[in-house]
C-alpha cells in the first residue's frame, strides 16, 4: 500500500522525520517496507500491512497511528477521535437491508446541489502521490477518504439513480452489468448488488455501476459508506478478476463502525470542494458492533518474551498505542479500539508489547537442558546409512521432481500445467538423470555414473518412499525403502564445500596425451601451463611401468565458458602442449 | 590405474548434507527428527494450524490440489507435522516437553524462475515446554544458524503474521567472525519466520494451551543452501546435475 509522508504530516503537530527513519521505524515495529520513492517534493512508503490488520492499517491514519506509538508522537489530527452524529435524518433516501448477513451496515448521505469541477491541487497531489488519477472533486473526496481512514465510499449521481429506496440484495444469475469501468459484467446470485427500486446501480463493495456516475451535469449525490462481508466481496472480486482499492479493504474484514467516520469525512470534504446542501443521512445498522475486551498479566507477557518487564513497561506501550486499560494487581484489561478488530487473546497483547517495545531488546538465551532423550527416526536412520552405502560404491544422490507425466494422482491445477501427475515410480526420473549425465562423464573424470534417489511415490493408492538406483550398466529399478531399528545416526560426513562454482553449459572436447616419464619432471604442470584456461579438467588416468620406464596417461577436459570451442582450436592448444613436452624431454607415446 | 580416490565416491546432495548437519546440531539441543505425508489433509495442512476457512492462501492459485482426493493439498509447509507429531505423543500418553525438527518436501503452485521453485525444501522446529521463550527461540535459531553458516550468527526479529504463531516474527541473521563465509559476513539477511505457537494450535493437537506454551519456526532450505554455498538458481536442486551435485 502506497503511503504518502506529505499526508502522514497532517495527522501531526510537526512535520515527521524523513521517510527512511519512518521506514525503519515500521520495519522493525509494524510492517515490512517494500521501498520508498520521490514523488515531487514528497516520498511514497510501500508499506505491506499483514494480513491481521488489514481491519485497521489499510490508510494513511492505521500508519500514522502506528507510527504515532512508534515514536512517541501525539497524533494530533485524528479522524477517528470524536463519535461522530449523522444528522440530520432524511426520509427521502430509504435504505432496505435483505441480507443483513452480507451487509452489516449501509448508511446513505443525501447532498443537493453541488457543483461537480477539477479538484483542488493539493487533493490532486495527495492522490496522485498514492497512483490514483484525480477525476472530479466527488470521486476524488470519496477516494482520500477511503486512502485516508480505510473506509471504502461511493458516490453516486442521485438524479440518474431512478429511485431513491436504496436496498443491498444478491444478484440475479447472469445479471449483466456495466461498472464504472464501462465494461460489462455478468453477475451470480453468490453475489451482492446495490439496487436503487429494481435496477443494480453497484456490485457490492467491489465498484459502482455506469448508469449512475457522477459527471459534470451532476447535481444531488447519494453518498454511500457500507460495511459488505469480507468473504463474499473477496469471492465476487476474484471471480470477476476486479480486485478495487474497496474490495481489498473490505476483503480484510472492517469494522461496521468505521463508516460512519467514512461518510462524515467524506460529507465535510464534499461540501467544502462542492458546495451543496446537505438534505441528511439514512443509517442501516441492524446490530452495533459490541464492545471488545481482552486481558493480559504482567506475568504471561514476561513468560511469553523471556523478559522482566514492569507494569510500568506494558502501560505505556497501551498509551501509546491508544488502547484504554485498567490494571488491577498486574492484570491489564483493555478495552479494544473498534477497528482494531485483530485484538482478542492475551498472545495478540503480548505482540502489542512486544511490537513496541521492540523486538531487539529480547536477548538470545540458549535452550536448556532438555530432560528427555531424543528419539532416534528409524526413517532417517536407515536412510542415512543408505546413502553413506551408496556413496561408498560410488552413486552420487539426486532429487528428481515428483511432478510426472504420468502416475495415478493428477495435480488439478499446475500453473505451468507441464507434468500435471504425482509419480508413481522414481525410475523414469532416474533414467532421464543417468542420460543427463552421461555426456559430461569426462567433465566430472567419473569412469560410470551411478546415481541414486530416496523419493516419495504414489503407488497402488499410497504415499510411499521408495529408493531407486541407476548406472550405466544397471537399468533404473527400485525398491520399497524400510526403515531401520538403529539406536543412533553416527557421525556421518557432511559436505566441506566451501562454495559452489559455476559450470559452462557449452559442449567440451577431450583429448588424450601419454608421456614416458623423464625423472621428476612434472608432465601435468607443463600441461597445465600449456593447455591454459580452456583445458578445465586435467586428470591422470592410466599409468603403468615396463621395465625401467614409467608411462603416463592425461586426459585433458576442454571447455568455454562463452562459447563452444571448435576442434581447430583445440587442436593447435594440443600441438603447443607437445611441442613444449618434447622440449622438456619427454617422448610422447 | 591410479585414479584419484574421490572419483570412486559418489557425492551426497546437498540438501541432504544440510539436513544431516541440521539433526546434528539439533540433536545436541534434545530435538528428535519427525517427518509427515507430502500428500497431506486440510486439516492438517491448514485448519488445524489455525488458517481460516476463506484465507486467501487456500485459494486455486498457491496450492496443489488433487483431482479424486477433496479437502488434500501437497503440503504448503512442515508446519502440518507439528500438529501430528504433538497428537502422536499426547495418543502414546507423553506430555510436554517436546522438541522437534521436520526437515521435508513442500510446494507452492507457481512459475519456476532462478528464484521459485513449485516444490523446494523447508525445516520446521517446534519447542513446547515452559521454558519456551522468545528469548530461547532466538537462541535456538542463532545455535542452528552460527552451527550451518559459519561464524557467530546473531539472530534479528522484525514483526510479521502468521495464522499459526502469535506473536509472528520475520527472522533476519547476520554472521560474524572469520569463519563466517566472507560474502554473507556482517550483512543482515532474511531467513524465514517464526513466532510462538498459537493457542489454538497447541488445543487443536490436544495439549492444553493454559498448561503450555511453544515456539515453532521455518526456514528454507534451499535459501540456506544458496547462501550457504553462493548458489544462484534455486533449480538445480531438481535438476539431478552431477555438475552441481558434486560439487559437494
Amino acid at each position: 500500500m502506497k503511503i504518502s509522508k506529505l499526508w502522514l504530516d497532517k495527522f501531526f503537530s510537526a512535520p515527521l522525520p524523513e521517510a527512511s527513519i519512518l521506514a525503519d521505524a515500521l520495519t522493525f515495529h509494524a510492517f515490512e517496507i517494500d521501498g520508498i520513492e520521490k514523488a515531487g517534493d514528497d516520498e511514497v512508503l510501500d508499506v505491506k500491512v499483514t494480513p491481521n490488520r488489514g481491519h485497521d492499517a489499510l490508510s494513511h491514519r492505521g500508519i500514522a497511528k502506528e507510527l504515532s506509538a512508534i515514536l512517541k508522537l501525539p497524533l494530533t489530527n485524528d479522524p477517528l477521535a470524536a463519535h461522530p452524529v449523522l444528522a440530520p435524518v432524511t426520509t427521502e433516501v430509504t435504505v432496505d437491508l435483505q441480507r443483513t448477513v452480507l451487509c452489516k451496515r449501509y448508511i446513505a448521505g443525501y447532498i443537493k446541489g453541488i457543483k461537480v469541477g477539477p479538484s483542488p491541487e493539493w487533493l490532486r497531489a495527495r492522490l496522485e502521490a498514492v497512483g490514483q488519477r484525480s477525476i472530479n472533486n466527488i470521486v476524488d473526496a470519496t477516494n482520500f477518504v477511503m486512502f485516508n481512514t480505510g473506509q471504502p465510499l461511493h458516490a453516486f449521481d442521485a438524479g440518474k439513480l431512478g429511485s431513491l429506496s436504496l436496498g443491498v440484495r444478491a444478484a440475479q444469475d447472469g445479471e449483466v452489468m456495466v461498472a464504472l469501468d464501462k465494461k460489462s459484467y455478468t453477475l451470480k446470485k453468490s453475489m451482492m448488488v446495490i439496487t436503487a427500486g429494481d435496477a443494480s446501480v453497484g456490485i457490492a463493495g467491489v465498484k459502482g455501476g455506469m448508469p449512475a456516475a457522477i459527471d459534470e451535469s451532476t447535481k444531488d449525490i447519494i453518498i454511500e459508506s457500507a460495511n459488505f462481508d469480507g468473504v463474499s466481496v473477496r469471492k465476487t472480486a476474484a471471480a470477476l478478476k476486479l480486485r478495487t482499492d474497496a474490495s481489498t479493504r473490505f476483503e480484510q474484514v472492517i469494522s461496521p463502525e468505521l463508516a460512519s467516520y467514512g461518510m462524515q469525512s467524506a460529507v465535510e470534504l464534499i461540501q467544502k470542494l462542492a458546495g451543496g446542501e446537505l438534505a441528511g443521512f439514512v443509517d442501516a445498522y441492524p446490530e452495533p458492533q459490541k464492545p471488545m475486551y481482552a486481558s493480559v498479566t504482567v506475568e504471561k507477557v514476561n513468560q511469553v518474551l523471556g523478559a522482566s518487564l514492569t507494569g510500568a513497561d506494558i502501560a505505556d506501550v497501551f498509551v501509546r498505542l491508544g488502547l484504554p486499560y485498567k490494571e488491577e494487581s498486574g492484570v491489564f484489561e483493555v478495552s479494544v479500539p473498534f477497528e482494531r478488530l485483530d485484538l482478542m487473546i492475551a498472545e495478540d497483547l503480548v505482540e502489542e508489547v512486544a511490537r513496541i517495545i521492540g523486538y531487539e531488546k529480547i536477548s538470545a538465551v540458549p535452550l536448556p537442558a532438555f530432560d528427555k532423550q531424543p528419539e532416534i527416526n528409524k526413517n532417517f536412520a536407515a536412510a542415512e546409512s543408505l546413502r553413506e552405502e551408496l556413496i561408498k560404491q560410488g552413486y552420487s544422490e539426486v532429487c528428481t521432481s515428483i511432478f510426472a507425466d504420468k502416475g495415478e494422482r493428477m495435480v488439478l491445477n499446475k500453473v505451468d500445467s507441464v507434468r500435471p501427475y504425482l509419480r508413481s515410480s522414481l525410475v523414469p526420473g532416474l533414467a532421464e538423470a543417468l542420460a543427463k549425465n552421461k555426456p559430461n562423464k569426462d567433465l566430472l573424470g567419473l569412469k560410470e555414473i551411478k546415481l541414486f534417489e530416496i523419493g516419495t511415490v504414489w503407488s497402488a493408492g499410497t504415499e510411499i518412499i521408495m529408493l531407486g538406483t541407476v548406472t550405466e550398466k544397471e537399468k533404473a529399478s527400485e525398491k520399497i525403502f524400510a526403515p531401520a531399528n538403529a539406536g543412533n545416526y553416527g557421525e556421518l560426513p557432511v559436505s566441506t564445500a566451501a562454495r559452489f562454482e559455476h559450470f559452462s553449459k557449452y559442449p567440451y572436447i577431450v583429448r588424450d596425451i601419454a608421456v614416458w616419464a623423464v625423472g621428476d619432471t612434472d608432465a601435468e604442470k607443463i600441461i597445465r601451463e600449456q593447455a591454459g584456461p580452456l583445458a578445465v579438467k586435467i586428470s591422470l588416468f592410466d599409468r603403468f611401468e615396463k621395465g625401467e620406464k614409467i608411462s603416463l596417461a592425461y586426459r585433458i577436459v576442454f571447455q568455454s565458458f562463452d562459447r563452444t570451442l571448435t576442434e581447430v582450436e583445440v587442436n593447435e592448444i594440443m600441438e603447443k602442449v607437445s611441442v613444449e613436452l618434447t622440449k622438456q624431454g619427454f617422448e610422447i607415446r | 590405474m591410479d585414479m584419484p580416490p574421490d572419483a570412486q565416491f559418489g557425492h551426497l546432495h546437498p540438501i541432504s548434507s544440510l539436513i544431516r548437519e541440521a539433526n546434528q546440531i539439533f540433536l545436541r539441543m534434545g530435538f528428535t527428527l519427525a517427518e509427515g505425508p507430502l500428500l497431506e489433509s486440510e486439516w492438517y495442512n491448514f485448519d488445524a494450524l489455525n488458517v481460516p476457512k476463506d484465507h486467501p492462501s487456500r485459494d486455486m492459485q498457491d496450492t496443489f490440489f488433487v483431482k479424486d482426493m477433496p479437502e488434500h493439498v501437497l503440503r504448503t509447509h512442515t508446519s502440518p507435522v507439528q500438529v501430528r507429531y504433538m497428537e502422536s505423543q499426547i495418543k502414546k500418553g507423553a506430555e510436554p516437553p517436546y522438541r522437534v525438527i521436520v526437515p521435508g518436501k513442500i510446494f507452492r503452485n507457481e512459475a519456476t524462475d532462478i528464484t521459485h521453485e513449485a516444490e523446494f525444501f523447508q525445516i520446521e522446529g517446534l519447542v513446547v515446554e515452559q521454558t519456551a521463550t522468545l528469548s530461547t527461540l532466538k537462541g535456538t535459531l542463532s545455535v542452528f544458524l552460527a552451527g550451518i553458516m559459519g561464524g557467530e550468527a546473531e539472530v534479528r526479529f522484525r514483526p510479521s503474521f502468521f495464522p499459526f504463531t502469535e506473536p509472528s516474527l520475520e527472522v533476519d541473521m547476520r554472521l560474524t567472525g572469520q569463519s563466517a563465509p566472507e560474502k554473507l559476513r556482517d550483512k543482515w539477511i532474511e531467513m524465514g519466520g517464526a513466532g510462538m505457537v498459537h493457542p489454538n494450535v497447541l488445543k487443536n493437537a490436544g495439549v492444553d494451551p493454559k498448561k503450555y506454551r511453544g515456539f515453532a519456526f521455518g526456514v528454507g532450505l534451499d535459501r540456506l543452501a544458496m547462501l550457504k554455498w553462493g548458489i544462484d538458481d534455486v533449480r538445480y536442486m531438481h535438476s539431478a546435475d552431477l555438475r552441481f551435485i558434486n560439487q559437494f
